[in-house]
């Protein structure tokens, strides 16, 4: 398997129908070459969040021309090919059963391998594909669907040390906005916005900073919030634009400063398995938020730990991290048949005890 | 004379995984599983079935004919999602077919061709010699005036005296059906649904924001 791979990887978990082509040969950097990212927050704007059907029609008639494009941007055709990767889960599951069609699709008509990848594993991977970091690193996964703390130890093999017990952070950004009146995604709106604003002037949680672990939560805060904006409006007959720069800034200060604590006692645990070269990566669409960045950055120092964070287009949802992830994966002898289910919950670790949804379903993440 | 097209039809719109090759006029293979889900993990699996069944490579096809709807949403997407895949793949177009236009293959003109919606309502397009209405979703007690018309369909929750049952098997009419357009369809399958997505926007107005 010493031999240069190229691989297609296709995504569509939640917002974003993408498909990418990336290719590497053992010793030297991965290459992509190319990534198609479709995005649908104007499909979603009306309703305050992303609505799981409208996404998945999307998708359906989307994959197939991300996957066109991606080829033609890298000059290849499917025959160049060694292999498909495409997500399985964990996502909303009429998307993900989408691109898992139509990767079927294409592996059949083709005869090329095809290896269902863990969207988790794909954001938790990214590191490699960007920064050569070595295994173990620490990552925290922050996006709109997750939010949790991992030690990446191989390309599937993974420890969670602690993650959000309810909402993600990006999910509690999403709702801020809407609260608030401002545009979606939530995350750069709230972002712009908190830039005038001063946190000091609202009060707010900082939830589960009294529990020793790197457990979190954020659907308090988005209650906090709630009430301190309807203190305002009640008080002022509505939503003053210096109250609203306010509540911007005091929530995203929270939700920094709970990442960045949680964070220092993830940071404690991992280090003490005395990793070599010792590195904490965050990936995922909160990562994004230039505090957030900025805090975790000073933390990473605090411990004298390299800090990385993928570049933007590789922090949020992306095929390039599933084509990377499917190549690796391909590489330690992994192989899906036509039989491959999409998955809607799909925990990463797959000792630790789940956080989420642990019904009869199991766990979410 | 040259060979004869080969057209692989499939549809997985309701509770079932069906299939079926077809050259020229001729079924090679045709497969009919009722099932209530799992059609994700079974379609493709099938289809290979149904090309080893025929003796034939997917490299032999012409054609894919693909079921667009009405029907389950998801089930609907898994079919067309597949044939989308598999076109790219292959190189060779693919045809979505409705389910409306699928059972009224072969029977008299015009005829309204009926598919169970749920939620107390049904699916219904009226298909003429040449001409075809806009498919609609109807309550179901708006249906009596069927009772005078030529109707076909299958599996309606309650059944309408004057019914028709479809002339050939569903994945059967949509494999004839793609081959006969093959040649001039341009736009790629996309599911019919019909049925707007449930989505509202939010109950909660955002605040009045003053300056």
């Amino acid at each position: 398997m010493n031999t240069t791979l190229t691989f297609l990887g296709l995504e569509s978990s939640c917002d974003d129908t993408a498909a990418a082509v990336v290719r590497h040969t053992p010793g030297s950097c991965p290459e992509i070459l190319s990534s198609v990212v479709m995005g649908q927050s104007e499909l979603h704007a009306d309703f305050g969040g992303v609505v799981p059907e409208i996404a998945a029609r999307a998708h359906a008639e989307r994959l197939d021309l991300c996957v066109e494009q991606a080829l033609k941007k890298a000059a290849l055709t499917l025959r160049e090919i060694d292999g498909i990767a495409v997500t399985a889960g964990p996502g909303l599951i009429g998307g993900v059963l989408s691109a898992v069609m139509c990767a079927k699709g294409l592996s059949i008509g083709t005869g090329l391998p095809m290896v269902g990848i863990n969207h988790l594993a794909g954001h938790a991977l990214t590191p490699t594909l960007t920064d050569d970091l070595e295994f173990p690193y620490l990552m925290l996964l922050v996006s709109g669907g997750h939010c949790q703390f991992l030690i990446v130890r191989g390309v599937d093999d993974f420890s969670r040390l602690g993650g959000t017990i309810d909402d993600a952070p990006g999910e509690a950004f999403d709702k801020t906005a809407k609260l608030l009146g401002l545009g979606q995604p939530g995350g750069p709106a709230v972002e712009a916005c908190a830039m005038s604003g001063d946190a000091a002037q609202i009060p707010l949680p900082r939830p589960l900073l009294d529990r020793p672990d790197c457990d979190m939560s954020f659907s308090g805060l988005k209650t906090a919030l709630l009430r301190a904006r309807d203190l305002l409006v009640a008080k002022h007959g509505g939503l003053r634009e210096v109250d609203r720069a306010n509540l911007c800034a005091a929530f995203q200060q929270a939700v920094t400063d709970v990442l960045a604590e949680k964070s220092r006692r993830a940071l404690k645990l991992y280090l003490s398995e005395n990793p070599t070269h010792p590195a904490f990566a965050v990936a995922g669409g909160v990562a994004a938020n230039k505090r957030v960045r900025a805090l975790l950055e000073t933390v990473s120092a605090e411990f004298d730990v390299r800090f990385t964070a993928p570049p933007l287009a590789l922090c949020t949802d992306n095929a390039a991290m599933i084509a990377w992830a499917g190549l690796q994966r391909y590489r330690s002898g992994a192989r899906d048949d036509m039989t491959l289910s999409a998955r809607p919950r799909w925990p990463l670790d797959k000792t630790s005890p789940s956080m989420l949804g642990s019904g009869k379903k199991g766990a979410k993440a | 004379m040259p060979p004869k097209d080969l057209i692989l039809g499939f549809d997985t719109s309701a509770a079932h995984c069906a299939a079926a090759l077809i050259s020229g006029d001729r079924v090679l293979v045709q497969k009919f599983e009722p099932m209530q889900k799992g059609q994700a993990e079974r379609l493709v699996p099938l289809l290979q079935e149904v090309m080893d069944e025929g003796g034939s490579d997917w490299s032999d096809l012409s054609a894919i004919g693909v079921g667009i709807g009405p029907g389950n949403f998801t089930g609907i997407r898994i079919s067309v999602s597949a044939a989308r895949g598999l076109a790219l793949a292959l190189d060779i177009p693919a045809v979505g077919v409705s389910g409306f236009e699928a059972q009224a293959y072969g029977q008299k003109k015009p005829v309204y061709s009926i598919i169970e919606a749920h939620r107390n309502q049904i699916y219904l397009q009226k298909i003429g010699e040449n001409t075809v209405a806009e498919p609609q979703l109807l309550a179901r007690e708006q249906k009596k005036f069927l009772k005078s018309e030529q109707v076909v369909g299958t599996s309606l929750e309650d059944s309408l005296p004057n019914i028709c049952l479809p002339a050939f098997p569903l994945a059967v009419a949509i494999a004839y059906l793609a081959a006969k357009r093959y040649r001039t369809q341009q736009a790629r399958p996309a599911p019919l649904y019909i049925r707007a997505a449930d989505a509202a926007p939010p109950r909660d107005p955002a605040p009045v924001i003053l300056p």
